[in-house]
C-alpha cells in the first residue's frame, strides 16, 4: 500500500465522494420532479368521490370541484417542494392522517424488520458461500446451485404467504426472500476470488485454510461484497412491500401497498422520494467503502 | 439427451399446452358451477373448482396462455427499448450518452417492485379486464429496460471499437445504417441473453402484482391471479391441489433458467 502518495490518494477519494454526492442530489431532485409531474398527469388527479354523491346538488358539486382545483403542474410542484422544505408532507387521502405522522409511527417497525431480514440473509448467505469455497466439493456446489435456482423461482409474495402459513415473523420472511439472491452473488464473488493464481500459490505453499480464506479470499473480495451490500438494500426495500402487505405488518412497505391500492398519490410522492434517498445513500456509502478498500485506490 | 434439451422440450411443451387451452380446457375459464363450489379434484374437474365454482384446470391453462405469451412480449418491448437507447447513446456519445447513462442510473436506483407499484397506482385501478392485462404487461415492458440497456450500452461500446465499424465509417456509412445494418446484428446475442434474463423476472413480477391485488382484473385468469388462492392459509392444508399452479410456475421458470444460456444464441 505504498504506490500513491497520501495527499493524492485522499484528494482522489474526496473528488470521487463529492462526485457521487452531487449525483445523489441530482437523482433525488429528478425523482421528486418526475414523480410530482407524473402524479399530476395521472388520470383522475384532483377528483374526489364526493363529486359522485347523488345527494349533492349541482352547486355543491361545483363548489367541491373548485376546492379541489389544482393550481397547474409547475405551480403545484413548486407548492409541494415549498411545503416539503417546511416539513409539511401533506395529508394522506386514504388514511386521513398527516403523511409525516404515518411515516414516523411505521418507520420503527419497518426498520426492525429490515435490519433483522438483512442481517439474517447476509449471515446465512455469507456463511454458506464461505463453507462452499472452503470445502471445494463440486457435488455440493451443484446442490447449492440447484437449491438456489429453485428458490429463486418462488415469487417474493408467495414466500411471504408461506412464511405467514408457518407463522414466521416478517424479518424471517424478508431474509427468506433475500437469501438466494445474496447467496448466488456472494458464491460467485468468492469462487472468482478463490480461483485466482495467488490463492493456488498460497495453498501450494501450505498456508492454513482459515488464513487462506480470510486473508487471500475474503479480504480481496471485500470491495465487491460491499458493492453487493449496497444493492442488497435496494433488494430488501423491494421485498419489504409484499412481506409487510401480506404478513399484515403495519410498516412502510404496507403503507406503499395501501397507498398504491387506494391511489393515495400524495403519500406515493413522498414515499418515492424517501425510497430514492435511502437506496441512493446506501449505494453511495457502499461505493465509497468499496473504493476505499479496493487495491486500485492505494 | 442433455439437461438443456430436456428443459427446452419441457418449456415448449408447457407453452404448447397453454397455447391450445381452447382445445384442451374442459370448460371456459369463467364458467361457474354453482353446485360444485370449492370441489375437490374429480374426473370433470382435474384440479377441483375455486371458491366461485370455476374449473381450476381450465383457468390454469387459460391463465398460462396469458402469462406465457404476454411476458415474452413485454420482455421483447424492454429489450427493444434498451437496444434503441444503447445504440443511440453509444453512437451519439458526449452529453447525450451521459444523459442516457444518468437516466439508466435513475431507474436502476429505484427498487423494481416499488417503481412498478407506484406507476401502476397512477393508472386507473378499476379498468376493464383486457385493459388491465394490457396495462400490466405494458408497464412491465416499459419499466424494465434500464438493466438490459446498461449491458447493451457496454456491448455497443465494444462493437464501436472494432475494425469493421472503423472500416464502415471510413466508407462513409451513416450512423443510422451503422446502427441497424452493422452493430445491431452483432448485439443480437447480448440482447437474446437479456431477453432470457428479463422474461422470468416479469413472470415473477406479474405474480407479485397479482398477489398484492394490482394485477390482472377478474374474471380473466393469470398465473398470478390463480396463486391468490394461497392467501387463504387454511385452504393450503385442506386443499393441497391449489399448490399445483405454483408447481407449474416453478417448473416453467426452472426450465427457462436452464433452457437457454447466454452463449446459446440460435444461429
Amino acid at each position: 500500500m505504498t504506490g500513491i502518495p497520501e495527499h493524492n490518494r485522499l484528494g482522489r477519494l474526496g473528488r470521487a465522494v463529492a462526485r457521487r454526492v452531487s449525483i445523489l442530489l441530482l437523482l433525488v431532485i429528478t425523482v421528486t420532479i418526475l414523480s410530482a409531474v407524473l402524479v399530476r398527469l395521472a388520470p383522475g388527479f384532483g377528483m374526489d368521490e364526493s363529486q359522485l354523491d347523488l345527494r349533492l346538488s349541482n352547486d355543491s358539486v361545483a363548489s367541491v370541484r373548485t376546492e379541489l382545483e389544482s393550481p397547474g403542474t409547475l405551480l403545484g410542484l413548486g407548492n409541494a417542494v415549498a411545503r416539503l422544505a417546511h416539513g409539511d408532507w401533506g395529508v394522506s387521502l386514504a388514511l386521513h392522517q398527516p403523511v409525516r405522522e404515518l411515516f414516523l409511527e411505521r418507520s420503527s417497525l419497518s426498520l426492525r424488520t429490515f435490519c433483522t431480514g438483512l442481517f439474517l440473509a447476509w449471515t446465512a448467505s455469507f456463511a454458506a458461500a464461505v463453507v462452499l469455497a472452503w470445502l471445494r466439493r463440486p457435488a455440493l456446489d451443484v446442490c447449492a446451485a440447484l437449491a438456489t435456482g429453485a428458490w429463486l423461482c418462488l415469487p417474493a409474495a408467495v414466500i411471504a404467504v408461506l412464511c405467514l402459513y408457518f407463522q414466521l415473523v416478517p424479518g424471517l420472511a424478508l431474509s427468506a426472500i433475500l437469501i438466494p439472491r445474496i447467496f448466488r452473488y456472494t458464491r460467485n464473488i468468492l469462487q472468482a476470488a478463490a480461483s485466482k493464481p495467488y490463492v493456488l500459490a498460497a495453498r501450494a505453499r501450505g498456508v492454513h485454510e482459515p488464513s487462506l480464506m480470510g486473508r487471500h479470499i475474503c479480504q480481496p473480495a471485500a470491495p465487491e461484497l460491499l458493492a453487493l451490500a449496497g444493492i442488497s438494500i435496494s433488494m430488501a426495500v423491494s421485498a419489504m412491500i409484499p412481506v409487510e402487505a401480506l404478513c399484515d405488518s403495519p410498516g412502510i412497505g404496507q403503507l406503499v401497498w395501501q397507498s398504491a391500492a387506494a391511489r393515495d398519490l400524495p403519500v406515493l410522492i413522498y414515499l418515492t422520494v424517501l425510497i430514492a434517498v435511502v437506496t441512493c445513500v446506501a449505494n453511495l456509502v457502499s461505493d465509497t467503502a468499496s473504493t476505499l478498500l479496493s487495491p486500485e485506490a492505494w | 439427451m442433455n439437461t438443456t434439451r430436456v428443459a427446452r422440450w419441457l418449456l415448449l411443451s408447457i407453452m404448447a399446452l397453454m397455447l391450445g387451452a381452447g382445445w384442451w380446457a374442459p370448460c371456459p375459464y369463467d364458467r361457474q358451477f354453482r353446485d360444485q363450489i370449492a370441489a375437490p379434484p374429480s374426473q370433470t374437474h382435474l384440479l377441483g373448482t375455486d371458491s366461485v365454482g370455476r374449473d381450476r384446470f381450465s383457468r390454469l391453462l387459460y391463465g398460462g396462455r396469458i402469462s406465457l405469451f404476454l411476458v415474452p412480449a413485454a420482455a421483447t418491448l424492454s429489450v427493444g427499448i434498451a437496444l434503441a437507447i444503447a445504440l443511440g447513446a453509444a453512437l451519439a456519445g458526449g452529453w447525450r450518452e451521459s444523459a442516457a447513462t444518468a437516466l439508466i442510473d435513475l431507474f436502476l436506483s429505484m427498487p423494481w417492485l416499488f417503481l412498478l407499484l407506484a406507476v401502476r397506482a397512477l393508472l386507473p385501478l378499476n379498468a376493464a379486464p383486457w385493459l388491465s392485462v394490457g396495462t400490466t404487461f405494458a408497464l412491465l415492458g416499459l419499466l424494465g429496460w434500464p438493466g438490459p440497456a446498461r449491458v447493451l450500452l457496454a456491448a455497443a461500446h465494444v462493437q464501436l471499437d472494432t475494425a469493421y465499424v472503423l472500416r464502415a465509417r471510413a466508407s462513409g456509412c451513416g450512423p443510422l445504417r451503422l446502427a441497424i445494418i452493422h452493430i445491431a446484428p452483432n448485439l443480437a446475442p447480448v440482447a437474446w441473453a437479456q431477453f432470457w434474463t428479463t422474461a422470468p423476472a416479469y413472470l415473477l413480477a406479474e405474480v407479485n402484482l397479482a398477489l398484492l391485488g394490482l394485477g390482472i382484473a377478474e374474471p380473466l385468469p393469470s398465473w398470478g391471479s390463480l396463486l391468490r388462492e394461497l392467501q387463504s392459509l387454511s385452504s393450503i392444508s385442506h386443499q393441497p391441489w391449489i399448490l399445483v399452479p405454483l408447481g407449474v410456475l416453478i417448473v416453467t421458470l426452472g426450465c427457462s433458467q436452464v433452457a437457454w444460456k447466454t452463449g446459446d444464441y440460435p444461429t
